[in-house]
């Protein structure tokens, strides 16, 4: 029960993501320069931001970044760890290496005049690429264990070809693995990119993401002023929860 | 394991730790030379400044040595006793660094501490009480903290003046409740633990003298990956709540394009991560 309506909840969300611009009813950047930090209402229903942008319009298109480009970065992770996953050492060197620091130091390096659509595409792409290592590893671990497995054996004594082993035998083992790695990898991408955009270093403005609307909270005046700019917040972690029931 | 075996597995190990450090160095330094934006200087965004100035200042920027005879010259210098000289901040690293990392150490021993227990005794609570109610708050409490990004929980803690670490333990607990529940549930089922229950010992005396003793190697390799956790999550916690420590000096470093500064702390922070990983294995 609970998993369905997780499910429900998390399709519900992806709808309004998919149809942001249909739901949303002002563009993300537009400015109304006469009403900033109005008060949700008839108009705006969470209130302008500093600049006059309506809220609400800007949760839903941040909705649309993180829920979609979020699964992208995973599905690169686990392509690359797929691709990589037979070179144990270059795994162990890349779960050595401490990527946080290495990825706010990348991010931090990239261009000053780094263009919106460019920082989103920069940002989920060094998160999926720096996150192969640790599905890598598990792959191998299977890999390995297929290996001295019976069945394997068995098949390669009746002479099939190892691209039918590969595609047939062993492909539907790892197959269950790579939808459960990207599942974990998934909500870390998402919280990551919220990490990030809070202290500055994810997706550029104007373009709103659940990560650069968190920044607000650094204004706890405002806070108390407008409640309404915890709702990317409460957004967050009721889509993560949702992610957690349906991948457990 | 026989002490010559261990002892070969030690040397072994430490070889690959350096290995991985004088690696790890060069990637950071790799990855920050070949960024896109490795080149660009806050100067370029002043439409004041003439082209032939903006040109003059990327020429006297420009680092004329290739990488590899860069990092070689580098770590030459680092082992005749310093990590250079900080071109963004103008004072030597090593001096930048004594300054800078007990503030972190501080935050993430503290951190990880907290972390550590908080984690085993909600485990404590879900598995040896066998209370339906506390095991469902425990899951509850992890749940919720697991969805709640770190720099998050650091601003409630920073504008409520409460202690930081308290944030990195909150963010750290998650993460290893399941391990800890893991654990514990494998012991409580033992037949050693069985028996002692069955002896009529407190439960203290349990704790201290079954579960500990037992579980020590594993705490120990779990206590590894708690300080990874918890410094990975003290590194946005310092940079968004503006603590000195070297979360904040590696955003600095990457802002004023700071090479020795940034090759410093990729080795150090890479022997951190490896050695505690490389401790883990060899308690296993």
């Amino acid at each position: 029960m609970r998993r369905k309506l997780a499910s429900a909840i998390l399709i519900l969300v992806a709808l309004c993501a998919l149809f942001a611009p249909a739901i949303a009813p002002f563009d993300y950047d537009r400015q109304f320069r006469e009403s900033p930090h109005a008060a949700a209402g008839g108009q705006f229903l969470m209130g302008t931001d500093n600049l006059g942008r309506d809220r609400f319009s800007r949760l839903v298109y941040a909705t649309r970044i993180s829920i979609v480009l979020a699964p992208a970065a995973a599905a690169v992770s686990v392509l690359l760890a797929l691709m990589l996953s037979r070179f144990s050492s270059l795994t162990t060197l890349c779960l050595s290496l401490p990527w946080i620091f290495l990825f706010i130091i990348m991010r931090a390096l990239l261009p000053l005049d780094t263009g919106p659509f460019a920082s989103i595409l920069l940002t989920f792409a060094l998160m999926g690429v720096a996150g192969w290592a640790w599905p890598a590893r598990i792959f191998n671990a299977s890999i390995r264990q297929i290996r001295q497995s019976g069945w394997l054996l068995q098949a390669r004594a009746s002479g099939m070809p190892s691209r039918r082993i590969a595609l047939i035998h062993v492909w539907p083992h790892l197959r269950a693995i790579a939808v459960a790695q990207f599942r974990v990898l998934v909500p870390a991408y998402i919280l990551s990119e919220a990490s990030l955009g809070l202290i500055g270093l994810g997706v550029a403005e104007p373009l709103p993401s659940w990560g650069n609307l968190l920044a607000e909270l650094q204004r706890p005046q405002a806070v108390s002023a407008n409640p309404w700019i915890l709702a990317p917040l409460g957004l967050l972690m009721l889509v993560m929860i949702c992610l957690e029931e349906v991948s457990a | 394991m026989t002490p010559r075996g261990f002892a070969r597995r030690l040397a072994s190990r430490l070889v690959s730790l350096v290995v991985i450090v004088l690696l790890g160095g060069f990637a950071a330094a790799a990855l920050v030379r070949y960024s896109p934006g490795f080149a660009s200087l806050p100067e370029d965004l002043d439409p004041s400044i003439s082209p032939e100035t903006l040109r003059a200042l990327h020429a006297q920027n420009e680092d004329s040595n290739p990488l590899p005879v860069f990092y070689a010259r580098y770590l030459a210098g680092t082992f005749h006793g310093g990590f250079g000289v900080s071109t963004s901040l103008n004072q030597p690293v090593a001096e930048l660094l004594r300054r800078r990392a007990p503030v972190t150490v501080r935050l993430v021993a503290e951190g990880t501490a907290g972390g550590l227990l908080l984690g085993s005794l909600l485990a404590w609570a879900a598995v040896w009480t066998r209370c339906a109610y506390l095991q469902t708050v425990a899951v509850s409490l992890t749940g919720l903290f697991l969805v709640v990004p770190p720099a998050v929980l650091a601003l409630v803690f920073f504008f409520n003046e409460a202690p930081l670490a308290i944030a990195v333990a909150l963010a750290v607990f998650p993460r290893l409740f399941g391990t800890l529940r893991a654990l514990l549930g494998d012991l409580y089922q033992s037949p050693a633990l069985l028996a002692a229950r069955a002896r009529g010992l407190s439960s203290a005396t349990i704790a201290t003298r079954y579960v500990l003793g037992a579980a020590s190697g594993q705490l120990i390799a779990i206590t590894g990956v708690a300080l990874v956790l918890a410094f990975g999550s003290a590194i946005p916690i310092e940079v968004i709540c503006g603590i000195p420590g070297i979360g904040a000096l590696a955003l600095q470093a990457a802002i004023g394009r700071d090479m020795p500064l940034l090759c410093a702390l990729a080795l150090i922070i890479t022997f951190f991560v490896t050695a505690i990983h490389t401790f883990g294995d060899l308690i296993e």
